[in-house]
């Protein structure tokens, strides 16, 4: 049996490769084809390095009741902004059938909704790091796409880093840095800030800079106004 | 079954493997079959410590390397009994020692010993690494001054990632404290660090404090461990710091000065004239 099939295996003239190449879904939120056009057509050329030649599904589950569209139509929109329309997902029997007629096969690339399912609305958790044991001098610990909690001692020498807030409620002794990718947003609240250096996306105090702290009991908060790092009680 | 304690502190001169030596000695002049190790690989000192110089013969690498047996390598202590010395080399460098070494030997002496005390190295490279790696519990020595107790932060660090336990998920080993050359005098003076602003930075149970004494150095350049010298306060205060780690519970002394008898009369004539 198996020298057989590797008969077949040598002998034959293709192979299937699973590839994850991006793939650009546009997903029809109404039905307006002018309106359609020129926006494509926006937002094509926002982003041209992106767009052309991309390869586009076309998701129907948002215009599923709205029956049979105008698939031509739709597919010569997406020509003429240099797209590549490979198909549609979603949608039901008729609006299938209409798109194979215009040239779309239908495909289950991706996670086509089942139509008889009620549509789970996805709930957006923010991701959190948790840290419970003490940081020592060395240590270094980031959050990526993620806040950081601390609710152990920070030693001096120990280094915090996240892409979003930070939140340490043991001593803050080590090093601080919030919004390392670049969010001005990110904030640092602690209760007792005896810290290093704190930094904001970047922009940094060190402990000399550090003058006139808040009293020692209140929480306190660190984060960035007009490009410079701000402390206040909270 | 056996214990493996590391001793440890990152910075040098803190007092590692004076403790190292008091300590096997506390456990073995309790009844515990008790071994010594020396991990500083060239720069050999337990044996000068602890009095065995002159009878080195082999040592840890010979052991590693199969060039010399366990027993062979072994040192029976002459004062304690159930106490065994294994040297440091003193010919090569730290590089020596592999994990797979260590660990066969560690293997083998589990068999028989009931504590294995591993002086390690200063610096956080290889040898502390490797004297950390397959330990139970670790004793962190500290000097009361800031360099001192960022090192041993850095050890705490590496101590709950770096070690066999923490790879293994088997739980963080326990630590201890032990903080060497106290001067209360100094500490009243403001020169020193006090134990609750280095107990404020490691946060980890306190095993022990020994005082600043006179009795260590000369212990140690006798070869005989100062916790032998149970008139010192430095022995005395080992003393104490075995017996809370077998668990009993030792109240803490040599935290203050001692106030000289002139000082008393005058705070009382203070309080008379108030």
């Amino acid at each position: 049996m198996s020298d057989s099939n590797l008969v077949m295996d040598r002998r034959s003239c293709f192979r299937f490769k699973t590839s994850f190449s991006p793939c650009t879904i546009l997903q029809l939120a109404r039905y307006d084809l002018e309106e359609l056009s020129k926006q494509v057509s926006t937002a094509v050329n926002r982003a041209p390095n992106f767009f052309i030649g991309s390869p586009v599904i076309l998701d129907l589950e948002e215009v599923r009741t709205l029956g049979v569209l105008d698939f031509n139509r739709i597919k010569q929109i997406l020509i003429a902004n240099n797209l590549v329309p490979v198909g549609v997902r979603g949608g039901d029997v008729e609006q299938h059938a209409a798109a194979v007629d215009a040239g779309f096969p239908v495909v289950t690339i991706g996670k086509a909704k089942q139509s008889d399912e009620p549509i789970k609305k996805s709930v957006q958790v923010s991701q959190t790091k948790l840290v419970t044991t003490p940081i020592r001098s060395g240590m270094q610990v980031y959050a990526k796409d993620a806040d950081l909690i601390v609710i152990a001692p920070v030693s001096p020498g120990a280094e915090l880093l996240a892409d979003g807030n930070i939140h340490v409620y043991g001593p803050l002794r080590g090093r601080a840095l919030a919004g390392v990718q670049g969010n001005t947003q990110a904030r640092i609240f602690c209760r007792t800030l005896e810290a290093e250096l704190v930094a904001i996306a970047g922009y940094y105090l060190v402990k000399e800079d550090m003058q006139n702290l808040p009293s020692h009991d209140s929480m306190v908060q660190v984060y960035l106004e007009n490009e410079q790092v701000r402390i206040a009680a909270m | 079954m056996v214990k493996i304690i590391v001793v440890t502190s990152g910075k040098g001169g803190v007092g590692k493997t004076t403790t190292s030596a008091s300590f096997a000695v506390g456990l073995a002049s309790r009844g515990y079959k008790t071994a010594v190790i020396d991990f500083d690989i060239g720069l050999r000192n337990l044996d000068l410590i602890m009095g065995c110089e002159r009878r080195v013969v082999y040592d840890f690498v010979n052991v590693i390397r199969g060039e010399a047996t366990l027993n062979q390598a072994l040192i029976r202590d002459k004062h304690t009994k159930e106490l065994f010395i294994l040297p440091a080399s003193q010919t090569r460098d730290k590089d020596a020692l592999t994990l797979e070494g260590v660990g066969t030997v560690l293997d083998e002496m589990s068999k028989t010993f009931d504590y294995i005390v591993c002086d390690s190295p200063a610096g956080i490279e290889r040898g502390a690494q490797l004297a950390m790696y397959f330990a139970d519990s670790a004793i962190v020595v500290t000097n009361p001054e800031v360099s001192s107790v960022r090192d041993s932060d850095r050890m705490l660090g590496l101590l709950s990632s770096k070690t066999k336990r923490a790879e293994e998920g088997r739980g963080h080993i326990t630590e201890h404290l032990l903080l060497t050359r106290y001067s209360p005098k100094r500490v009243a003076n403001g020169d020193m660090l006090s134990l609750s602003d280095v107990n404020e930075i490691l946060a980890i149970p306190l095993l022990g404090v020994i005082p600043e004494s006179q009795a260590v150095l000369r212990a140690s350049n006798s070869g005989v461990p100062v916790i032998v010298d149970t008139e010192s306060d430095a022995g005395q205060a080992y003393m104490d710091a075995v017996a809370r780690f077998l668990g009993e519970d030792v109240p803490f002394r040599f935290l203050h000065e001692k106030p000289n008898w002139l000082k008393r009369l005058f705070s009382f004539k203070e309080k008379e004239a108030i």
